[in-house]
């Protein structure tokens, strides 16, 4: 069995990948690490980021609320769109969408930004410089990354539900309190902690992703655009399957 | 880009602002799962759970008071619920409260119902271990009280027919004319007057019952957003009216009847006399009169087994308690 | 004197690709030696081979009497301070003020010095290149010269011993690039320093050149004076100087 040229390309990006990941790990804990730079990153990866994913998720909130309406009412449980769509919402597509419009985003400009510092030789300069770029620049935008990510889901989780308190106003009428009680009455830790548990792998992989391909950018400008475009693609697929082994697993440990 | 001072502070204020919310909400599942404050754990055991799971609600009287703690088969026909409780819904909870499985609505999780049992008993204690009643399903409810509508309308046609006749006929006032026969009459009527007043006791539960209902009072009341359920309730309500609308009518002319009866008596006119041979006649009159008294029983049974339906449960003992305070106020 | 670089029999391939072939040159203290070469020759990566962020595949490059090679990441990183590297492409940080690019390098952990001193050293540098009043602009906001007088200034901010230039001149117009000729003879007569200067812009080698080295083929082909291989018959030499 011969794999195709395809399939062995695809096998080599998994290994370099895999081993970019593993000289993450090894030097992200050597001494010297770059906190002001790693609070540079969060600023720029997490607050920056904040209103696009605000606006997506609380159109999504009230979106996937409207659309949901007719179904319930169908079954004459529409009283229960606010269970529906929070949990929908808190389990599934908050994380998901959010990490999709955060890998969009913070993906590629990761993926441009270290590819054009690649192209024009700025990462080597910072090796000459007594500056590990691996660190300074690699470590931090990762850490930025997996710990942004999920903060930026709670918050567009939080949008979302309240785009969905306004959906269900459209069309009926309910207050704020009961909204909110029916959602955390009918939601659990095992609906919570794995949703958002995984945002932190999504953040993660987006990071890892986007670094990658930068950091290891092929000269010129084209290079730096591949680069930006298969970091939102790669990671984009990754999260849906991150997002199947944590179903699988808290399946597993049956926390659903 | 602006100065790093600010930038931090926005980055801080944006991170506290997640931490907040998690934190929140964690909390909120929290209470809701009864972690913080403290509990006391009760056990239950049932022969099915019919899908009840860890987590699930417990109600006393309709109130949220804990949470399914875990469930253990003890053996091949016995399951052990065990529930956290709320500890300051101790006092109120007696060694002789009932536990039963349910459902949140028509079709929603599972919940355990403590009700208060009858008559007194200690306090419990933790890990007591309460007895169960069996759960009263939604359609063997209706089921009942569909054939009581039947049985009602079936006697009550039987009571009209047997009056009508009564009231044309000459022969009973023969028979009324037989004074060993009058105190039987008397016995029957007493019986009569009974059974009305009973079917009335019974139509004015009903009918309380029913304004509740609609009125969207107790736990049913919350049921009422499923619109089959609704129409099929309607339905026998409808039908209970109008059979009550019928014993109403029947007992006035019951009661016109026995003016009649007793003023013949009274004056001695023996105009019934000839009839007196038609024992047919009477046998007749005092089969039907059995029929109403057998009706109303059953429906007060039935009136009683829904008084301890865990649905309307709350809602009688809160008319009991009503109707306590209204006779004590005066 | 003790020459400050000596490269000897240095090969590099990239897979099929031989880029540098027994490559050998020496350089003397407070000598500039201008490498020419076509483009695509390997002029960077001999001199990265020098600062050590590309590794020979065999030979020595010994830099101040240190293998490169054979250096550990400390030893490396302290003899990194002492070597300047002008970069081709200037490899300014685009993300970071003037003032920020050239306090990078002052960043390395056993380097403990006050913020005045700091600002003192950066201001130096700037003032060298003729530039102090862009301290707080962003790179992309300078011109072509500009940017390469900052990164010059850059690297010149630890007071290198050695300086490598990679193609210090081109793209810039002819003024522009005799004024960076004219800096980098001055920085050697001021700090006494050491440079391998890689060009093809023949006014600028005429200016800074002691001597010039002719890659061919990654073997050094010629070596001598400007003069000297101004008048060579050498086919390969010629074509520069047409
Ligand atoms: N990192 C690398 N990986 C693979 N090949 C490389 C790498 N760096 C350089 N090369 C190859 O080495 C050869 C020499 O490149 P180099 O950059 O040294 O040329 P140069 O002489 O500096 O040319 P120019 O004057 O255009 O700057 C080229 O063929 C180039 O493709
Ligand atoms: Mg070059």
């Amino acid at each position: 069995m011969i794999p195709s040229a395809k399939f062995r390309r695809f096998l080599g990006e998994a290994g370099e990948l895999s081993a970019f990941a593993g000289r993450f790990f090894s030097q992200a804990p050597r001494p010297r690490f770059e906190w002001e730079e790693l609070a540079r990153q969060c600023y720029t990866i997490g607050y920056r980021s904040f209103p696009l994913v605000g606006l997506t998720g609380f159109i999504m909130g009230l979106v996937l609320t409207m659309q949901l309406r007719p179904s319930l009412v169908s079954y004459g449980v529409d009283s229960q769109l606010p269970v529906m769509v929070g949990v929908a919402i808190v389990r599934e597509i908050g994380p998901v969408i959010t990490a999709l419009i955060f890998a969009g985003k913070i993906g590629s400009s990761i993926g441009a930004e270290l590819g054009s510092m690649r192209v024009t030789e700025q990462i080597d300069a910072m090796e000459v410089s007594g500056t590990n770029p691996f660190k300074y620049l690699v470590v931090t935008r990762v850490v930025a990354a997996t710990l942004m990510l999920p903060v930026l889901v709670i918050l567009s989780d939080a949008i979302s539900l309240y785009g969905a308190y306004i959906g269900v106003n459209i069309r009926s009428v309910t207050s704020f309190s009961l909204f909110f009680r029916q959602i955390f009455d009918s939601l659990s830790f095992g609906d919570v902690l794995p949703a958002f548990i995984k945002t932190f792998l999504f953040g993660f992989a987006v990071g890892m992703v986007g670094s990658h391909q930068g950091y290891h950018s092929s000269k010129g400008t084209e290079g730096v655009g591949r680069s930006a475009n298969s970091s939102v693609v790669i990671s984009s697929i990754l999260i849906f399957i991150i997002d199947l082994v944590v179903v699988q697993v808290t399946d597993l440990l049956g926390l659903n | 880009m602006p100065a790093p001072e600010k930038s931090n502070i926005k980055l801080g204020l944006f991170v506290l602002a997640g931490a907040f919310l998690l934190i929140l909400t964690l909390y909120m599942i929290g209470k809701n799962e009864n972690m913080f404050g403290s509990n006391f754990a009760l056990k239950a055991r049932f022969k099915n759970v019919n899908g009840l799971i860890s987590g699930n609600n417990i109600r006393f009287s309709g109130i949220q008071v804990g949470t399914v703690k875990g469930i253990a088969l003890i053996d091949d026909t016995t399951i052990e619920v065990t529930m956290l409780v709320a500890t300051k819904m101790k006092p109120f909870i007696r060694k002789n409260a009932l536990a039963s499985i349910g459902t949140e609505g028509l079709m929603g999780n599972k919940i355990v119902n403590i009700q208060p049992g009858e008559g007194r008993a200690p306090e419990v204690a933790e890990g007591d271990l309460l007895a169960n009643q069996k759960a009263t399903n939604m359609d063997e409810m209706l089921g009942t009280l569909n054939k009581t509508n039947e049985n009602i309308e079936d006697f009550s046609e039987g009571l009209k027919i047997a009056v009508r006749r009564v009231n044309n006929s000459t022969a009973l006032w023969s028979v009324l004319n037989e004074t060993s026969l009058a105190p039987n009459l008397k016995a029957s009527l007493a019986n009569i007057s009974q059974a009305t007043a009973h079917a009335d006791a019974m139509m004015n539960d009903l009918r309380t019952l029913i304004a509740g209902v609609k009125g969207g009072q107790g736990s049913v009341g919350a049921l009422l957003t499923d619109t089959s359920f609704a129409h099929s309730l309607q339905e026998a309500t409808a039908r209970i009216k109008t059979v009550g609308d019928k014993a109403g009518g029947l007992a006035d002319e019951l009661t016109k009847m026995t003016g009649d009866i007793r003023r013949d008596i009274d004056s001695g006119t023996g105009t019934v006399h000839a009839l007196l041979k038609d024992s047919s006649m009477v046998r007749k009159l005092n089969a039907s009169l059995d029929n109403v008294q057998k009706g109303t029983a059953a429906f007060s049974e039935d009136m009683e087994a829904l008084k301890h339906n865990f649905l309307l449960r709350g809602y009688f003992r809160r008319l009991e308690k009503q109707q306590k305070n209204a006779g004590q106020s005066p | 004197m003790e020459p400050v670089i000596v490269i000897e029999h240095l090969c590099k391939r990239f897979g099929p690709n031989i880029v540098l072939d027994d490559f050998n040159l020496v350089v003397r203290p407070e000598e500039n030696v201008v490498v020419l070469g076509k483009s695509g020759v390997g002029k960077s990566v001999l001199i990265k081979c020098i600062i050590g962020l590309l590794r020979p595949d065999s030979g020595r490059v010994s830099v101040l009497g240190q293998n490169v090679p054979d250096l550990g990441h400390d030893e490396l990183d302290r003899l990194r301070a002492k070597v300047g590297f002008l970069f081709q492409s200037n490899a300014l940080y685009d993300s970071m003020t003037v003032r920020k690019n050239l306090e990078f390098p002052l960043r390395r952990h056993w380097i403990e010095i006050s913020q005045d001193k700091v600002d003192a050293m950066v201001m130096e540098a700037l003032e060298n290149v003729g530039l102090a009043h862009t301290i707080d602009e962003m790179p992309e906001e300078l011109s072509g010269g500009m940017r390469k007088r900052i990164a010059l200034a850059r690297t010149l901010i630890l007071k290198p011993e050695i300086i490598l230039y990679d193609e210090p001149t081109t793209g810039l117009d002819p003024v522009t690039g005799k004024e960076i000729s004219t800096l980098i003879v001055e920085i050697r007569k001021k700090y006494h320093t050491s440079s391998i200067i890689i060009s093809h812009d023949m006014h600028c080698v005429k200016l800074v050149s002691d001597r010039i080295a002719v890659l061919v083929n990654g073997k050094c082909h010629a070596q001598g004076t400007y003069e000297e291989l101004g008048s060579s018959t050498d086919r390969e030499v010629k074509q520069f100087f047409e």
